[in-house]
């Protein structure tokens, strides 16, 4: 590259120019729309903090079940829970979810879990049981207004629930206590499996937000040059 | 009348007939079997239903009968249960019964069989059963299902201490089953090759969410569990009770006990019934419930409350009359009027009970939470009580409260309302003491009061009044306020009497004067001290009056004597009293008390009495006192310590221990005994009793010894610390002898020395003169008196040298020699000058023999012979020494005797020796024909020994070379230098 005299005055020039633009590049800008990253980080953060206080109310509510729901090797087959929907996924199937999906998933896991909570926390026959569930249920609730804020945030439509279809936790005519407490034992399982995988979930989501955010800066260098 | 006569007879022959025909059927066995048994599964409840009907009763409109049940379990030779039941049958009847079966009757086949007897009294005996009817079977799992196993029964509900049996169907034989009890394993007894039962007795409550029973099929994903709910058992309410406040509301109250309820079954609920009035209401609280009276005023009721729940009930009753039941409601509106400093009316209300009730209120008046004052007022609706004696500025607490006048049951619950009384004028006179003092000549007067108690302050004390009148001269009053908050003032006055009035104000007026007189003159203060033993009551003080006029006496002390200030305190008695026992909180063991006992006289002026002095419990002393060591002598000395208070120690001082100990020592001196310390170390002991006696003198020591003494004092719980010793050395016998003699010497001596010194030329002179003078030999002396007296000492003058024969004499020679002698000495190894007074052989050229003089004036025995030996004379000595020598020999052999052995080797060649004249030079020979020859040491001119020859005796110095000789005028000093 042949440099002249008058190419210098043109590079401090142009350096100017992109010192005069840097406010504007997003990833720099605080002022500015921050983007789904954040809401992606919160969000992620908010299921490491629910998984933790599950741990807590899980361990409370087994031991009020009593045993073997509280032994740490039962493993009942999942008889009436078959309504609750299942976290578990095959791997390659999780991998070629498209975030849209992913996090439409999400949402309608934790709505339905949400309503079947709601329900274990009216059965609930001990007052201070009953005030954990309710914290929970809330902290529940902001993790949905969470995901729901990432979806809108990247411009997916929030699920509509079917009029009519919305989900009890009540036992029928034929349930018995037993069922219904191995029931309560599932729900509390699949609520911790959908934490664990919502945070891969938001992880994943997490990485491949910031990605293309480092690819818009150094399009923006280029382009100040 | 008569188609009338023919029915009448009609109709009688009818009921003959039909008479005739009952006590013909009736005389037969009636075959009432049951028929259409039918049996049927309530599983919910575990019952066993059955159904059945009996025939052939026609004739009777109902008829007791008895059946006969048999049940059997899984096969009909098994009967496990059979039982009677009797009912009454009536016409065309269908028979209901159950029964319920502890075991899940999904887990076995039951049949079912009866039958029947007539039990009536109408039909006669004999009564015969009628034949059984045939077996029902009741089999629930047919209908069961297809699944692998199943569980029985589900969720039962049991209370607390009841025995279920579980059971659980396998469809499979070949499964394995396993089944847990709140996560233990429990076993069963096989029923039959598909059903095991598990009977669990006496079950306990657990938890509400209830008790997990499950099984599981190993090896498959096959559960099955049930919840058995254990029930708290349902008590029986306790402290039933019902009263009414108005007449209007009975309100029954209980203790429910023990709550029974479980998830999705509710608590026991409660049922009032009265039985006079056949009413029942179910309660809305668990402990309470509200009856409403009827306006028509019954007077009796019977309740009976029954707790139910789904597992059974329970029931207490209750029998009383209303109006043995009123429990007022609580008064209203208390108010306290018109209150004074000793009276109060207190007002108050009451809810008004029916028309004629009267209420019993109960006024309680209550000072620092202790009942005071209790009266019982009879009222309809307004009480009003008017209290008294009370005490002026004072708290108090009125409280009301009421029952039924005429039937006591309960008092209703308390009003209360608090109150002061006002303020009265102090109603006793203040305690007043003083202590006189002289401060610059001037009598003080400081006077101490006791504040007055709540009792009798009657209000707050604002201030003190103290007036002082003078009792000898007439003047004004003086007047002095004192703050409340002081209890004492001060004051200053003159060498007369004075009479001092003291007040305390509050603000309903003065206090009673309290009256002191004190005198300028402070008067007699001193008195015999007497000794008092203090106990753990205090100090037992007596007294002996001296005068028949006391009004009273006081005893004065202090608390704490070891400070400033002491916290002066007083006890006031009365005249009749000679003894009193002074106690007080801060009375310390170890502290000496000084009590004052003083007689106030009718003029109410205070006269020491008596002073006495203790100790509430004497201590050891803490402390020795610093002993002084004086008069240290070889065999004595003497040991004070008359610094040492005996009045501040914590205990009576009795006297002293002084220890001694001594390595030098084994027996203890006189007066002393031996005693073992603490550390088992042995020492002397004497024990000194006067405890003024402040001085000791150790006697009968040992010189240069080191002796420790301690000197302890000791009360009567014993001796001050044995510890520290102090060392004391015994001089020598004799040291004040040598100091006194020494010293002076020593001081004689340089005063001698600096005499000298200053003198030193002066006494150099006169003792050691350069050239000593022969006159004052002592030598010559010795020699005079004892030898010859006719010796006298040459004198220079008298002897004229004939020749001063002058060898060589070189300039820098001479100049030297009339030098000083120091330049001589560095110049003879070089040129050395010799001048012979004696005639020199001409041809001498070696170094001939040398000549020591000794100067016998000084008796030197130091001197070194040797010096003198090496250069022994040679017996070639010159010939021309005449004969004068022999002259001397008297001399020689006089003083041969003494210093021959000086001479060393000259001795041997005595004859050869030639004693000339001191004038001779002590070297012959040519000195400049020693050029090469090394100048012999200065042993050679060394003046050894001189002596004076008379001048008779000493022969002429030979004259040679004369010629070359020149006259030179000597100095006497120089020359023999």
């Amino acid at each position: 590259m042949d440099l002249r005299a008058g190419d210098s005055w043109g590079m401090l020039a142009c350096l100017c120019t992109v010192l005069w633009h840097l406010p504007a590049v997003p990833a720099l800008n605080r002022t500015g729309d921050p983007g789904p990253g954040p809401s992606i980080q919160k969000t992620y953060d908010l299921t490491r903090y629910l998984e933790h206080q599950l741990r807590s109310l899980a361990g409370t509510y087994l031991n009020y079940l009593g045993p073997p729901f509280n032994e740490p090797d039962f493993n009942p087959p999942r008889l009436g829970a078959e309504t609750l929907p299942r976290a578990t996924v095959n791997l390659d199937v999780w991998r070629s979810l498209n975030d849209k999906l992913r996090l439409t998933q999400n949402y309608e896991a934790y709505s339905h879990l949400l309503c079947y909570l709601r329900g274990l926390n009216r059965q609930a026959a001990t007052a201070e049981l009953r005030r954990s569930l309710a914290h929970f249920c809330t902290s529940l609730q902001g993790l949905l207004g969470s995901i729901a804020g990432v979806m809108a945030a990247l411009g997916y439509p929030l699920p509509q629930p079917l009029p009519g279809t919305e989900p009890t936790w009540a036992p029928g005519p034929a349930h018995s206590d037993f069922l219904q407490k191995m029931d309560d034992f599932w729900l509390l399982k699949e609520l911790q499996t959908w934490l664990w995988r919502s945070a891969k979930d938001f992880n994943r989501l997490k990485k491949k937000m910031q990605t293309p955010a480092a690819a818009v800066t150094l399009h923006l260098e280029a382009h100040g040059f | 009348m008569a188609l009338f006569a023919a029915f009448q007879t009609s109709l009688l022959l009818a009921l003959l007939s039909l008479r005739a025909y009952q006590s013909e059927v009736l005389a037969e066995p009636l075959p009432l079997t049951p028929e259409s048994l039918n049996v049927s599964i309530d599983s919910a409840h575990q019952y066993l239903n059955l159904q059945w009907s009996v025939h052939s009763l026609a004739y009777y409109q109902e008829l007791k009968m008895l059946f006969q049940i048999q049940i059997s379990r899984m096969k009909t030779s098994n009967v496990i249960w059979v039982g009677n039941y009797s009912t009454v049958v009536k016409r065309d009847p269908v028979l209901h019964w159950s029964w319920k079966s502890e075991l899940p009757l999904e887990c076995a086949t039951h049949f079912v069989r009866m039958r029947s007897r007539v039990d009536d009294a109408k039909i006669p005996e004999p009564r015969f059963w009628s034949n059984w009817s045939s077996w029902k079977e009741a089999d629930a799992q047919k209908s069961l299902g297809r699944d692998p196993l199943f569980l029985f029964p589900k969720d039962k509900l049991v209370e607390e201490g009841s025995n279920v049996t579980i059971c659980y169907i396998s469809r499979n034989q070949q499964d394995n089953i396993s089944c847990y009890l709140e996560g233990q394993q429990i076993h069963g007894e096989q029923l039959d090759s598909n059903v095991s039962a598990f009977k669990l007795n006496k079950v306990s409550f657990i938890r509400k969410t209830g008790t997990n029973i499950f099984c599981k099929v190993d090896q498959k994903d096959v559960i099955k569990g049930i919840v058995l709910f254990v029930s708290k058992v349902l008590e029986e309410p306790k402290d039933f009770s019902c009263e009414t406040q108005d007449f209007k509301t009975l309100m029954c109250t209980w203790d429910p006990g023990t709550d029974t309820s479980l998830p999705k079954r509710s608590s026991q609920s409660y049922t009032l019934f009265e039985s006079f009035s056949g009413k029942k209401i179910l309660c809305e609280h668990k402990n309470s419930c509200n009856w409403q009276v009827d306006s028509d005023s019954q007077e009796m009721y019977n309740f009976t409350l029954m707790a139910e729940n789904a597992l059974g009930n329970r029931s207490v009753s209750v029998l009383f009359s209303l109006t043995h039941r009123v429990h007022p409601k609580t008064p209203y509106n208390l108010f306290l009027k018109n209150v004074s400093g000793t009276k109060a009316t207190v007002t108050w209300k009451v809810h008004p009970i029916g028309n004629y009730s009267t209420l019993l209120c109960q006024l309680d008046l209550l000072g620092e939470g202790n009942v005071i004052q209790q009266h019982n007022v009879s009222i309809k609706e307004n009480g009003e009580y008017l209290l008294s004696e009370l005490e002026p500025d004072t708290e108090y607490m009125a409280r009301v409260r009421c029952a039924d006048a005429n039937h006591f049951w309960k008092w209703s619950g308390s009003i209360s309302q608090k109150f002061v009384t006002a303020e009265a004028a102090p109603s006793e006179a203040l305690d007043v003491w003083r202590n006189v003092k002289s401060v610059s000549g001037h009598p003080t007067v400081t006077l101490f009061w006791k504040p007055l108690s709540k009792l009798h302050a009657n209000g707050k004390i604002l201030s003190y009044n103290v007036i002082v009148e003078n009792l000898d001269r007439p003047s004004r009053l003086e007047v002095h306020s004192v703050p409340a908050t002081a209890n004492g003032t001060e004051l200053t006055l003159d060498q007369y009497s004075y009479q001092i009035h003291v007040t305390a104000l509050n603000s309903a007026g003065p206090s009673p004067a309290s009256v002191i007189v004190v005198s300028g003159d402070p008067g007699n203060e001193e008195a015999e001290e007497e000794r008092i033993n203090g106990t753990e009551d205090g100090f037992s003080v007596s007294w002996k009056p001296q005068s028949r006029k006391a009004i009273g006496y006081v005893v004065e002390w202090c608390d704490h004597p070891q400070d400033l200030p002491c916290d002066l305190q007083w006890k006031n008695l009365s005249s009749n009293t000679t003894s009193t026992v002074i106690s007080s909180g801060a009375f310390r063991p170890g502290v000496r008390y000084n009590f004052r006992i003083y007689e106030i006289s009718t003029e109410r002026m205070a006269n020491l009495l008596e002073k006495k002095a203790g100790y509430l419990k004497e201590l050891a002393p803490s402390d020795n006192p610093q002993v002084v060591v004086s008069n240290l002598t070889s065999h004595s000395f003497t040991l004070s310590w008359k610094d040492y208070s005996t009045d501040s120690q914590p205990g009576f001082i009795q006297g002293y221990y002084v220890y001694l100990r001594s390595k030098a020592e084994k027996e203890c001196h006189p007066g002393f005994k031996k005693a073992t310390l603490s550390d088992k170390s042995a020492c002397c002991q004497h024990r000194i009793d006067n405890p003024e006696q402040k001085t000791f003198v150790m006697e009968n020591l040992q010189p240069e010894s080191v002796y420790e003494f301690l000197v302890t004092p000791y009360t009567s719980a014993g001796s001050g610390p044995v510890d520290t010793f102090t060392k004391v050395t015994t001089p020598d016998e004799y040291s004040h002898i040598l100091i006194r003699i020494i010293l002076p010497m020593i001081i004689c001596v340089l005063l001698i020395m600096i005499t000298c010194y200053l003198k030193s030329q002066w006494m150099k002179e006169k003792c050691y003169p350069d050239i000593p003078d022969p006159y004052k030999s002592n030598v010559l002396s010795l020699i005079k008196s004892k030898e010859n007296p006719h010796l006298t000492i040459m004198n220079v003058s008298d002897c004229v040298p004939d020749a001063i024969e002058v060898i060589h004499k070189p300039e820098g020679s001479k100049i030297q020699f009339l030098g000083a002698s120091k330049s001589l000495t560095e110049t003879e190894f070089t040129k050395p000058a010799y001048l012979y007074l004696l005639p020199a052989e001409k041809n001498y050229s070696g170094p001939g023999p040398c000549i020591c003089f000794e100067n016998l004036t000084y008796n030197e025995a130091a001197a070194d012979s040797g010096s003198c030996g090496h250069f022994p004379v040679t017996p070639q000595a010159p010939p021309s020494q005449p004969g004068p020598l022999t002259s001397p020999e008297n001399l020689l052999k006089a003083l041969e005797k003494n210093y021959m052995n000086s001479l060393g080797e000259i001795a041997a060649g005595e004859a050869s020796v030639n004693y000339v004249s001191q004038l001779a030079s002590q070297m012959s020979g040519d000195k400049d024909g020693l050029p090469t020859n090394p100048p012999e040491p200065v042993h050679c001119s060394e003046y050894k020994m001189q002596m004076a020859i008379p001048l008779g005796l000493a022969s002429p110095p030979p004259a040679e070379n004369s010629g070359l000789s020149s006259t030179t005028p000597l100095d006497q000093s120089e020359h023999y230098r």
